[in-house]
């Protein structure tokens, strides 16, 4: 007992040791190349192994692409570079590349279809700006309404009410967009709230609010009408459509159908009514057990044999159907697999405070439980971007089905490496962009949530 | 020194009515083949405060979790505020926003803020406007001694204020009835009594509430009745001063020795 006290008296001064600079050569470039390529005998042969094979494929890969690489020619022959040997033929590319990007769309009408990309860029950029608000709104009405414009754009010829309706529309969509990311930009407040303001609206009370937005809307939609009332597109059928641009809007439209599809499928997996889990759970398996490859053929040949006599369903149609459905029930699995982690008091706090079924998933499970699947989603969605150059093998001439044309034509005959490289490149452009972006989406969600 | 333990421990003036609050009448429970509630009767009336304790797996989670249908009982009846429960979803939402619930691991949304967590109830199914609900938020939040958190996410505050959180959560939705599940028994010991002090506070405006817990200190303070629980049974219920003083069954006897033990 007198020990203790006596102890806990003579207290000593704590004095930290002063930091000591790290060994020589273990931090810094040198040390970062001998610790990482130089560390020990078999790591450094391994190394230098490594170095002399990276060095013999980029010289081999120079020769191929650079040196022996021909820029001008109206021809295949004219790619010869001695009477036997033919170079590397860039111009062949050169020559079709247009054709890549769009197949056989009529040279005069392509600007309707980079009109639509850059509309749907517009669109979708001041989801990436800070101080725009709404932004969830925003992606949907792109994802959900972008696609009526681009079909018409696209398309052409006439527009049945349906189709003038959803036109004026998704114009009308995106008008508001651009308005509202403006002022969100350069005012601060964003358009409801403008509207609310200028309107007079905002000293009454909070629930007449939603009025003059809705007056708004309606005006919108009138000046829309009216704006397209006299445009009218020639008809490009969409056997004209090919290249990139055909892939884009198979795996576009695969992409933005997969997502939600795939979670009321994981929903109806998991839910209690045994119809509906019975019904989830064989449409997933089916899907999920079947190549695309054989989905497609059955979409494009065998279906069609099961339809009323003169009944004509369209090919790319039916293609995209396939791949949609498809997609669907793998991006079902992903969700699942996201719900999975949810811890189970996430459901019971949002039920005992009263949310419904629909309400806590939306609010509560989906938010949370998205940011896990990032990861799988993208890769899903490469998968997808990359698979729809099945298609061609059912005919359809997307970018990879251009390129075999390509080769079959009488004064390019044989022209291959150099198109599917350039496909190659693209399609890498297009993976690792998505990757990327994956990567910062991860990172940013994470972000908020401080655990 | 002892006049002022005195004071605080003074129990708190029962404001029980008459008029029932919860009413069970022979609940049975199963979980596959296991009989978790045996035959469960009991009536809370309004503003009355209760205190269930019991060992681990009598049955306590279950038979509050019953009351909010977090949990379907399999026999018996079950009726909160007259409104009895039983499959039809109106009945079990119309409850489930008038009865408060708060859990042991707090189970507050990680990707809300502690203002959103509050208010997105109010707002989707009180339909109230954001503004009314984020001013009643921040009403409870200051009544629960947090509203400098209100725009930090849940994972940044300490067990003891995420449990508070909850609790103001629970009260934004302005419920009859609160039920806590063991609310302390995850925190650190000096976190505790913070959250035990909103309770009694909570206690103090005649709020009905139905606690598990084992902090006898509360019960004795706050209960006006205590209810003890094994085997997904009642075995007794008491005033506190009654059932603490003289327990009359020995399995009570043995259950407070073993908890006022250590
Ligand atoms: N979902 C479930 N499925 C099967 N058995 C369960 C389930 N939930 C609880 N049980 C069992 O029911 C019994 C009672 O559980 P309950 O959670 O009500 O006990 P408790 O009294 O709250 O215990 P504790 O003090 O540990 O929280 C336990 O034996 C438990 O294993
Ligand atoms: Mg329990």
């Amino acid at each position: 007992m007198t020990e203790i006290t006596e102890q806990n008296k003579v207290s000593e001064k704590f004095v930290p040791k002063p930091s000591l600079p790290p060994p020589p050569n273990t931090t810094g470039a040198i040390g970062w190349l001998r610790y990482n390529l130089f560390d020990g005998f078999l790591s450094s042969c391994l190394t230098v192994l490594s170095l002399i094979a990276i060095g013999f494929m980029c010289v081999n890969f120079y020769e191929w692409a650079f040196a022996k690489a021909v820029l001008e020619a109206a021809n295949r022959q004219e790619c010869r570079i001695t009477p036997t040997e033919f170079g590397t033929c860039w111009a062949g590319v050169k020559f079709w590349f247009t054709r890549f990007i769009y197949g056989r769309y009529t040279d005069t009408e392509i600007w309707r279809v980079n009109f639509a990309a850059i509309i749907l860029i517009l669109w979708m950029i001041p989801v990436w700006l800070p101080r725009v608000t709404a932004k969830l709104n925003i992606a949907l009405s792109g994802v959900l309404i972008f696609p009526f414009l681009a079909g018409y754009m696209f398309l052409g010829g006439d527009r049945n009410w349906f189709m003038e309706i959803m036109v004026s529309v998704a114009l009308g969509c995106f008008i508001t967009v651009m308005i509202h990311s403006l002022l969100c930009l350069f005012t601060g407040a964003g358009i409801s709230r403008w509207i609310i303001q200028l309107t007079g609206f905002s000293s009454r009370s909070e629930r007449l609010h939603k009025f003059p937005v809705i007056m708004f809307a309606v005006i919108i939609f009138l000046l829309s009408l009216f704006l397209i009332n006299d445009v009218a597109f020639k008809e490009m059928p969409n056997n004209l459509w090919g290249g990139l641009f055909l892939t884009l809007v198979i795996s576009g439209i695969g992409i933005a159908s997969a997502l939600p599809a795939g979670i009321l499928l994981a929903l109806g997996r998991r839910s209690k009514m045994t119809v509906i889990r019975v019904l989830c759970v064989a449409f997933i398996e089916l899907f999920r057990s079947v190549p695309l490859i054989t989905i497609l053929f059955m979409a494009t040949t065998m279906f069609p044999l099961f339809l009323p006599e003169g009944f004509h369903i369209n090919k790319l149609a039916s293609a995209i159907v396939a791949v949609c459905l498809f997609a669907a029930a793998y991006m079902a699995e992903v969700v699942r697999g996201g719900l999975q982690a949810i811890p189970k008091g996430q459901y019971e706090a949002a039920e005992a405070v009263g949310l419904t079924y629909w309400q806590s998933m939306g609010f509560i499970v989906m938010p949370q439980a998205l940011k896990y699947m990032i990861p799988n989603i993208v890769s899903n969605f490469m998968g997808l971007f990359k698979d729809t150059t099945l298609v061609s093998i059912i005919g359809l001439y997307d970018l990879l089905g251009m390129i075999n044309a390509v080769s079959q034509d009488p004064s390019w005959i044989g022209l291959h490496h150099e198109p599917l490289f350039t496909a190659a490149v693209i399609f890498f452009i297009g993976c690792f962009a998505m990757s990327k972006y994956s990567q910062y989406l991860e990172r940013n969600l994470g972000a908020g949530h401080g655990r | 020194m002892n006049t002022k333990t005195e004071t605080e421990n003074k129990q708190l003036q029962s404001v029980a009515s008459d008029e029932v609050a919860i009413s069970m009448s022979k609940v049975n429970k199963w979980f596959g083949n296991f009989h978790v509630l045996k035959d469960i009767d009991l009536s809370i009336y309004k503003g009355e405060r209760i205190v269930i304790c019991g060992p681990s797996g009598s049955g306590k989670s279950t038979l509050i979790r019953c009351i909010n249908r977090l949990e379907e009982h399999q026999d018996g009846d079950i009726s909160v505020n007259g409104v009895t429960l039983d499959s039809n979803l109106k009945n079990i939402h119309a409850i489930r926003s008038d009865v408060g619930m708060v859990f042991q691991s707090f189970n507050l949304f990680p990707h809300l803020t502690v203002l959103e967590n509050c208010t997105l109830a109010p707002v989707w199914v009180r339909n109230m406007t954001k503004t009314e609900a984020q001013e009643i938020a921040m009403e409870y939040l200051t009544r629960v001694k947090i509203p400098e958190q209100a725009e930090k996410y849940p994972g940044q505050l300490s067990g003891g204020q995420q449990q508070r959180v909850a609790i103001a959560r629970s009260l934004c939705m302005n419920p009859q009835i609160m039920l806590f599940d063991e609310p302390t028994s995850a925190l650190d010991p000096e976190m505790i009594s913070e959250v035990l002090d909103v309770m009694i506070e909570l206690a103090e405006t005649g709020m009905t509430m139905l606690v598990v817990s084992h902090e006898m200190g509360f019960a004795r303070r706050v209960a006006d009745r205590v209810i003890f629980m094994d085997y997904g049974e009642i075995v007794e219920q008491n005033t506190p001063e009654e059932f603490f003083a003289n327990p009359k069954s020995d399995r009570t006897k043995l259950f407070l020795s073993q908890i006022l033990s250590h």
